[in-house]
């Protein structure tokens, strides 16, 4: 008996000290709330060796389309989000999308007999051309944005301007504007 | 040869009576592209006030005119083509019944609008694959055609359609006007094949013209949308869709298409006799055959004329508010146009 009161008394304690223990948890990290894009506009970066403060300019065109871009950026992001985010459509689209490519594979068997060399031949010059537009276009897609700032160290201890897109994005809160400047680091000489 | 010696030369001639006019090839280009040249001046220059102007005079008996032109293309006796003028009338009035619900049953307070794209998108859905379905009804009446080709298509469009579906609403806001044109062009066909290469000509002008009005106000400024009904028309523009487009371009080029609409319908049809003296309900083959329905097609027309008046009457009164309603069932009139293309193709 005096066993039993024991070890009942020893398991309340732990699952008391669980409860503590439980309660110690910390909280969970808050996650960095993620901004959301809602223009994209340039930047130049440059030094003034007589300034006393650092000073983001911005011209009242750029101020107007940010102040426009703002008032519009309520209605959930792009379309691609909007589409990301709505399972329903991007099941319908998907559904759509394979039978309009099996009817078209039907259509293009029911044809066989009467097959026009001309028309198949058109339907691949299509396709080829999409292929290759497709190609050039990635070909053409430019450098990723953080080659134009990877000079900026450089440049801002030589006085020299760089120049380079920039996003500007809605972040809550009231904190001060942020330059974030995409930066790799350059492995020196001799360096692994 | 006795059989041929029965057949009666005048029941040939008769669609061309209604087709006699005293303007000429020359004279038909000169008057198509100075009227375009003058809608897209006017849209450009004053594109709110247009809007407004060309929607309360033209609105309603563009609609009229469109109405009797379908009568006259109403075939008598539907015969083999029974099951195909059933598809398209039931949907014609399924779907005007549908797209005019969505709007009330959220005015009503019994919708609350949400998953509104979904709704969108299920409404097109049903207008595409209803298309698609007259269509392949239509390729089984003609010999040697298979039009199977529409159901990969429509499929498509469909998918398209779930993707974006107030982009796709937006298209059919800018592209049902150009439909109008493609009845002129079905229509000389038949009646005046001489003039058809004139008029084809004569469309060339059309991307010029949109070319120039998308130079010319691609970087003005937004129109100000701070009232009621201008705000009501930049966004059936698509003001709020294309943020980063001038609504100045937008309300712009819709109104420059709605003019060219409503001048074919009002004016160019007319003008070679496509739709016969408007006043004579017997140039309607469904009134003048011997077992048709002339009292019921006049009361129709008549019906009509008092609609338009009253749309008149509407407009002068709360112009925004008939302006919502006429968009709303007007819808009617767009789909009808399908069907009746079809048959004409």
């Amino acid at each position: 008996m005096k066993r039993t009161l024991i070890l009942t008394l020893a398991v309340c304690a732990l699952l008391a000290s669980a409860i503590f223990a439980f309660a110690d948890i910390p909280r969970p990290k808050s996650t960095p709330v993620q901004g959301k894009t809602i223009l994209y506009s340039g930047l130049t970066v440059t030094s003034d060796p007589k300034g006393y403060e650092a000073r983001l300019q911005i011209s009242q065109g750029t101020l107007k389309h940010l102040q426009e871009a703002a008032a519009n950026s309520g209605d959930g992001g792009s379309m691609v989000q909007r589409v990301m985010h709505s399972s329903t459509r991007t099941i319908m689209a998907g559904t759509f999308m394979f039978l309009a490519i099996s009817f078209a594979g039907i259509w293009f068997a029911r044809s066989a007999e009467r097959r026009n060399n001309k028309a198949i031949a058109a339907v691949f010059l299509v396709a080829i051309v999409f292929g290759l537009a497709t190609v050039i276009v990635r070909a053409n897609a430019g450098p990723p944005g953080y080659i134009r700032w990877q000079n900026l160290p450089q440049s801002l201890m030589d006085g020299k301007e760089t120049a380079g897109g920039v996003q500007i994005e809605l972040v809550p809160g009231d904190d001060n504007m942020k330059l974030i400047i995409p930066l790799r680091k350059t492995k020196g000489p001799g360096e692994e | 040869m006795e059989r041929a010696e029965k057949i009666n030369i005048g029941v040939w001639r008769e669609p061309r009576v209604g087709t006699r006019t005293h303007v000429n090839a020359r004279a038909f280009a000169a008057i198509l592209i100075g009227s375009a040249c003058v809608s897209a001046a006017l849209a450009t220059w004053l594109p709110l006030q247009v809007s407004i102007v060309s929607v309360f005079l033209f609105a309603g008996p563009h609609n009229w005119f469109e109405a009797r032109y379908f009568l006259t293309r109403l075939p008598a006796r539907f015969g083999r083509s029974r099951n195909f003028f059933m598809v398209a009338f039931s949907g014609i009035g399924l779907l005007t019944l549908a797209y005019i619900l969505l709007p009330a049953l959220y005015y009503a307070n019994i919708w609350s609008g949400a998953n509104w794209p979904n709704a969108i998108a299920g409404w097109n859905t049903l207008m595409i694959l209803w298309i698609g379905a007259l269509v392949l009804m239509r390729g089984r009446q003609k010999a040697n055609r298979d039009w199977f080709w529409v159901l990969p298509v429509a499929f498509a469009l469909c998918a398209l359609n779930w993707l974006a579906p107030e982009l796709f609403s937006l298209a059919i806001v800018y592209v049902h006007p150009l439909v109008a044109l493609w009845f002129l062009d079905r229509h000389l066909r038949r009646t005046k094949p001489e003039w058809l290469k004139t008029y084809r000509r004569c469309l060339a002008v059309l991307p010029l013209l949109l070319a120039g009005i998308l130079w010319q106000l691609s970087r003005t400024p937004s129109l100000a949308d701070d009232n009621g009904l201008f705000w009501r028309i930049t966004q059936h523009a698509g003001a709020d869709l294309l943020p980063n487009i001038s609504s100045h371009l937008l309300v712009s080029t819709h109104v420059f298409l709605e003019m060219l609409h409503y001048g074919v319908w009002i004016a160019a049809l007319p003008l070679i006799g496509a739709t016969g003296a408007i006043w004579r309900v017997k140039s309607i083959p469904i009134a003048s055959h011997s077992r048709g329905f002339p009292k019921l097609i006049g009361v129709f027309l008549i019906c009509g004329l008092v609609a338009v008046a009253a749309l008149w009457f509407g407009f002068s009164a709360n112009y925004t508010l008939t302006r919502d309603v006429y968009f709303a069932v007007a819808m009617a009139h767009v789909l009808a146009e399908a069907p009746f293309l079809l048959r004409m193709i």
